[in-house]
């Protein structure tokens, strides 16, 4: 999987090419915008992050030239200025998705994800699972090793999320926003509570702690080995 | 092209009015007088009409003629022609008749070679279809002089009055106005450092008291945000300072000497904390100046107030429960407004009033569907925000606890300002009030913008 980064200043461009790769994606950098425009029409990538300051093209420029190109790769735009047209302009332009700097790595990392995850159709799953902990989705049931939990609907949705993209460090704006439909950024406190709450049915009892907290980036849920 | 000053738009009104009303009585004045004197020419014409007819009576005799002379002799200026029923000239009682006359019955005024006659035509016998014509002449000259010096009078009357007017106006405008140039000066003289100049408002004609009520409204505005203003320039070098601070000595101190990996982490971790402290004070900074600069448009859809409450009541619940705190919601509303936005503002609210609230209080979301608009009202049971207080918890930074916790989840004291900022893209208002015991935020949205 091969996503192309064009980021004009060196700090960030490396930045952001170094937490990828190390994410496991295949990242290309390029600091201008004629090169990255090239690079983009190649149809190589399977996501171009774009910023919209560039020198030669700015990021509009090579989004408009992708789309009329034909090609439908997703784009995650990244930009100093919050201005309501800027992101207006750039959703109409067709940008999938939109970032104002300063943002948090662990934000970007899980927006990449998603729209990576956008294109292809996940099967029909009736459950999920993790070690003994298991979702299941029909009946709306958690058990974990044998042993049956029960969840508020939020707490379920939680939990859910959690498996869905598990291993991944989810940032605790994605969950407000993913579980609870709280897209703003909220300094309050809420997200831990929830944390902490479904940790005591899912983890206190058992010896092996599954929900981890990743100090100042958010929440995994992952096996890990004692 | 500039425009006209005012003055002298009045000034040229003024003139120009005089000028019409003149005009039309100078016109009125010389059409009444001229007719006057057609009047009088015409019972002067008619009564020689008949002395004329008397005397030629009896055309036979040789006298006839002398009583004629007797008959117009005493008038110098009048003259007799008599003409054929064939047309040709029988008689003029006067050598420098004009050739041509006109040949109409009745009274009608010609000018010929300088001179202007009153022309008076009939039938010498009345009831003969071919009687000779009678033709009297009378010179009036004399009449239409003084006339055309009357229009002269008049044009001249016109003119100077409408000058006239037009100094008077002006100078009656300049001092009209003056308490205009005063409101001018003081304008002029406001500047970032002295925006508490105001208008005297007493003293201002009537019509002039509301503008300068407004002027001084919009000085205080003015002076207000302007405090408000320099004072969150400082905040935010104040509010940075700290954690910059902090970065800089816990990062110097950790690369001082050769550390265990472990302490490297830490010291990371720590420095992300503030880092993350400081993004979202840069991006609450951000949302409140787009907010200054009229930039938050909130979209309009159809929103169920009850059920966002509800939402939000949701997502707060986990913590409520933790601090033991009852959260509610009476009434229902429908608004139209930006779903994230106004979310956003509850939540400003709701994580405020559980921050103050104490355990086993209560928080409460009142909803009032009222024609015009809706209110919203947030309140919390606690000690309450004494008065002098309350009027300053808008303000940004500000914090009724002035002491500053250490730790990230400490806010920088944006929540309600923004909040604000939000209710106000929506054209409504917020307040607080607090007294017996509960806190109460009330926000008040319209229902069209």
């Amino acid at each position: 999987m091969k996503l192309l980064i064009v980021e004009d200043q060196p700090k960030t461009g490396q930045y952001l090419r170094q937490g990828l790769s190390e994410a496991g994606f295949n990242t290309e950098l390029v600091a201008d915008g004629s090169t990255g425009q090239q690079l983009a029409l190649s149809g190589d990538y399977a996501l171009l992050i774009l910023d919209v300051m560039l020198p030669g093209r700015d990021g509009w420029q090579i989004l408009q030239a992708v789309r009329s190109a034909g090609l439908d790769t997703p784009v995650l735009f990244l930009t100093a200025r919050d201005a309501v047209e800027d992101r207006v302009h750039g959703l109409e332009l067709g940008a999938d998705d939109y970032l104002v700097k300063p943002f948090a790595f662990s934000e970007l990392l899980a927006r990449v994800r998603s729209l990576l995850r956008r294109g292809s159709a996940t099967p029909q799953e009736t459950s999920l699972q993790l070690a003994d902990l298991r979702l299941d989705l029909i009946r709306r049931r958690v058990e974990r090793g044998g042993q049956r939990i029960d969840l508020t609907a939020k707490e379920f949705a939680l939990l859910e999320m959690l498996l869905r993209r598990q291993g991944e460090v989810l940032p605790k704006s994605l969950i407000a926003s993913q579980v609870w439909d709280m897209n703003f950024d909220s300094d309050t406190n809420v997200i831990e509570v929830a944390i902490r709450r479904l940790r005591l049915k899912i983890d206190d009892e058992f010896p092996n702690k599954l929900i981890h907290t990743v100090r100042g980036m958010g929440y995994v849920l992952e096996e890990r080995p004692a | 092209m500039p425009r006209l000053s005012l003055s002298s738009r009045l000034a040229l009104l003024f003139a120009a009015c005089t000028a019409v009303v003149s005009l039309f009585a100078g016109v009125l004045f010389s059409r009444a007088s001229e007719a006057h004197f057609v009047e009088l020419d015409q019972q002067l014409l008619d009564s020689k009409l008949i002395g004329v007819r008397r005397a030629l009576h009896d055309i036979q005799s040789r006298d006839s003629e002398v009583k004629l002379a007797d008959e117009l002799s005493p008038q110098a200026d009048l003259s007799l022609r008599i003409t054929g029923s064939d047309g040709r000239r029988w008689y003029d009682s006067s050598a420098s008749l004009p050739d041509l006359l006109p040949q109409k019955p009745g009274l009608s005024t010609i000018n010929d070679h300088g001179t202007d006659y009153r022309v008076l035509n009939a039938p010498l016998f009345d009831d003969k279809p071919d009687s000779p014509q009678l033709t009297l002449l009378l010179d009036i000259t004399h009449h239409q002089h003084f006339l055309q010096r009357m229009q002269h009078l008049i044009w001249m009357t016109v003119g100077l009055s409408a000058l006239a007017t037009a100094l008077l106006g002006a100078w009656a405008a300049r001092s009209g106005l003056r308490p205009l140039r005063r409101m001018s000066t003081i304008a002029s003289g406001v500047s970032a450092h002295s925006l508490n100049a105001r208008l005297p408002e007493e003293s201002m004609p009537s019509e002039l008291a509301e503008m300068a009520h407004s002027f001084n409204e919009m000085l205080g505005r003015l002076d207000d945000a302007f405090q408000r203003l320099s004072a969150f320039s400082a905040d935010i070098a104040h509010e940075l300072r700290t954690p910059l601070s902090n970065l800089l000595t816990h990062t110097q101190v950790t690369l001082t000497r050769p550390r265990p990996i472990e302490d490297y982490r830490e010291a990371l971790h720590s420095n992300l904390e503030e880092l993350q402290w400081m993004a979202q004070l840069v991006n609450d900074m951000l949302y409140l100046a787009k907010a200054d600069h009229g930039l938050l448009m909130p979209k309009r859809e159809a929103l169920d107030l009850a059920a966002e409450a509800d939402v939000l009541l949701e997502f707060f619940a986990p913590l409520a429960e933790d601090v033991r705190v009852t959260l509610s919601r009476v009434g229902s509303g429908h608004l139209e407004g930006d779903r994230s936005m106004l979310r956003r503002a509850l939540s400003n609210l709701l994580d405020n009033a559980l921050r103050f609230t104490p355990a086993d209080g209560e928080v409460r979301v009142k909803i009032i569907d009222q024609p015009k608009g809706l209110s919203l009202t947030v309140e919390n049971s606690g000690d309450g925000i004494s008065k002098e207080l309350l009027p300053r918890l808008f303000d940004r930074f500000y914090r009724v606890d002035p002491a500053r916790h250490e730790g990230s989840s400490e806010h920088a004291g944006l929540g309600l300002a923004i909040t604000q900022s939000i209710v106000r893209a929506h054209g409504g208002t917020i307040h607080c009030e607090s007294e017996n015991g509960w806190t109460r935020f009330v926000i008040e949205l319209p229902k069209e913008v």
